[in-house]
């Protein structure tokens, strides 16, 4: 009887822990898409000056490559850093021309001479993305620990009622 | 094969509004692969539900997507079919846009974390 108390104290004080724990990368996700957020509207601040230089039409979604566009690979992409207990950590990459030929550079959609604050935008939205991928990690931890939160909670109702 | 795939690394899909796709494409994140599939989709007023839905799923069947970014008023359309998808790979983040600011309360996982916290079952 004293065992099974003990063993549910324990559980308790593994739920609080957990739970802590849920909270902090609660608050972590919401600070990182809010810092996604700036990053975000700044780029976009960049694009509409760019729009006000060029014009329109020549920043929006037609210069976008489409299905009949030639093939072409991705110059930033993600790798697994390292997984940890099931989970995957994620770095984000940069993949240069001499690795894969087929990688573009996408301000040449826009043009030859393109506004510096296409420039300013790319870096915005490169950051954004960097926020983004944290956020990917922080989500999936948040997502494990819930994962242990039910896991526990079953067992502590099992204790309870045996 | 799987080393080559391994060092070249995966996707960040993108399914967005106008600024958000020109944005992150611009960023370096669009590829048409060998089968003319992009890996982004531009939705605008006369997207039809049906093909966001038909996107985002064929995005989650993609070995080579790891991250999926939405922006959260489009993941509000087709919230049943990201609620259903539990998988950690690939991760659906749901981002800010221009015309709609960041609600925690409507994420996804923060609403999953929430219902935990239901002190009757602590």
């Amino acid at each position: 009887m004293c065992n099974a108390n003990e063993d549910l104290d324990k559980i308790c004080e593994t739920l609080d822990k957990l739970t802590l724990d849920a909270l902090y990368l609660m608050q972590e996700e919401i600070d990182l898409k809010l810092n996604i957020e700036n990053a975000m509207s700044g780029g976009e601040a960049h694009l509409a000056k760019s729009r006000y230089i060029l014009g329109l039409t020549n920043v929006s979604a037609l210069q976008l490559p489409t299905e009949n566009s030639p093939e072409f690979s991705a110059g930033l992409k993600v790798e697994v850093d390292e997984a940890l207990l099931g989970r995957n950590v994620y770095n984000l990459r940069e993949i240069k021309k001499t690795e894969d030929e087929n990688v573009q550079e996408p301000l040449r959609w826009f043009g030859i001479l393109v506004p510096q604050n296409l420039n300013f935008a790319q870096k915005m939205f490169r950051q954004a993305l960097q926020w983004s991928v944290q956020a990917v990690n922080v989500q999936n931890q948040l997502r494990s620990v819930l994962q242990s939160i039910s896991n526990l909670k079953e067992v502590k109702t099992k204790n309870a009622s045996s | 094969m799987a080393l080559h795939s391994a060092i070249k690394g995966k996707l960040i899909s993108v399914i967005g509004d106008e600024d958000t796709c020109v944005g992150f494409l611009l960023g370096g994140v669009g590829e048409i692969n060998k089968n003319r599939h992009p890996n982004f989709l531009v939705v605008d007023k006369n997207t039809a539900v049906s093909e966001i839905e038909d996107t985002f799923k064929r995005f989650l069947k993609r070995d080579d997507v790891d991250i999926i970014l939405i922006n959260q008023n489009i993941a509000e359309i087709i919230r049943h079919v990201i609620d259903s998808h539990n998988s950690p790979i690939p991760a659906v983040l749901e981002i800010p846009s221009k015309d709609h600011p960041y609600d925690a309360s409507k994420d996804s996982i923060l609403r999953r974390a929430k219902g935990m916290f239901n002190p009757d079952d602590l």
